[in-house]
């Protein structure tokens, strides 16, 4: 934590070299939230692109009351969020699950979609999606729940509540796709 | 049945290692003895297994940096030209007013001095005879046109 406000107050006294080691030091987290928020998709990096920019444009009013991982993941999540809200020819990534298992595959595509990786993105993205955010940070993100609280600016009640939905409806996604696929 | 209900709350805490002291335990006696919990337990458990497998992406290390660093010297060069051509509409909002003002005023004081009737006599005369001092007057004055 102390590297990161070494690194905002050599930004902020004008050395670019400040910012480029958040950058390098917190991209790969960045994309992987965005990657398991919206899945597999080429606009990844132009949100992971986004958010760092906001994070340049707005690093010098950061006020240190949380950590600036905090405050990243924050802009993360709300940067995605807004991807989602604008992007109007979103799929309905169920129907593409329908229709991607009853086409004519072979048993040899059928034995690929049953490849766990593909079934657990492909469940993750039927999981509503403030559940969905939860899950992600604690599970893949490792996160505490006190974190995430602090990341979604709620209370840790609630994200012990959307982390339970999120197994829920998960295990449920899970199985429905396993009975699929048998 | 309440005591199973109790633990489907606190399932998915007692899993993250989110409850400590007597409600970790009671979760923990239950699941020993309660094997439609465990069951629930053990599939979370898998749930989560999974999720911690899940790929995870990476990028070159310096690959983003270069792209930031393009993108934010084109954004400063947008706001740097959208900057000159705020400053220069307002200039030139500013400076409308000042010929247009200049115009009406012009137009204003045409029409005041040829509706004023102008006569040939000298300002002794103008002043013995006791009539009012119209503008063209004035003006014809100070200009050197009258006497």
């Amino acid at each position: 934590m102390n590297e990161d406000i070494f690194s905002i107050e050599r930004f902020i006294a004008g050395d670019a070299e400040g910012f480029e080691i958040l950058v390098r030091k917190y991209q790969n987290r960045t994309l992987n939230i965005v990657y398991s928020l919206i899945g597999q998709d080429r606009e990844n990096e132009d949100i992971v692109q986004e958010v760092f920019l906001k994070v340049y444009h707005s690093l010098g009013s950061f006020r240190q009351n949380c950590q600036f991982s905090t405050w990243l993941y924050r802009i993360t999540v709300n940067t995605t969020y807004d991807f989602l809200r604008k992007r109007k020819n979103l799929v309905n990534d169920e129907i593409a699950i329908e229709k991607s298992i009853s086409s004519n595959d072979g048993p040899v595509e059928v034995l690929v979609k049953k490849e766990k990786k593909t079934m657990l993105e492909k469940a993750l993205a039927n999981i509503p999606l403030e559940y969905r955010t939860a899950l992600v940070l604690k599970d893949i993100e490792g996160f505490d729940y006190k974190q995430i609280a602090e990341i979604l600016c709620c209370r840790i009640g609630t994200v012990a509540s959307k982390i339970s939905r999120a197994r829920q409806f998960l295990r449920g996604e899970l199985l429905r796709l396993e009975e699929y696929l048998k | 049945m309440k005591e199973c209900e109790r633990v489907k709350k606190l399932l998915s805490r007692y899993l993250d290692e989110e409850i400590t002291g007597i409600d970790a335990a009671f979760v923990k006696q239950h699941l020993d003895i309660c094997n439609i919990c465990n069951k629930e337990y053990l599939e979370f458990l898998k749930v989560k297994q999974l999720m911690l497998k899940k790929e995870r992406k990476s990028l070159p290390e310096d690959y983003l940096i270069s792209l930031l660093k393009e993108k934010i010297t084109s954004r400063q060069y947008a706001e740097e030209n959208i900057s000159w051509l705020t400053g220069l509409s307002n200039l030139s909002r500013r400076l409308i007013p000042i010929p247009i003002a200049a115009i009406v005023l012009s137009v204003v004081f045409l029409i005041v001095v040829s509706g004023q009737k102008i006569t040939a006599y000298s300002l002794d005369e103008h002043i013995l005879s006791g009539s009012q001092t119209t503008t063209g007057m004035a003006l014809g004055v100070i200009l050197g046109t009258q006497n």
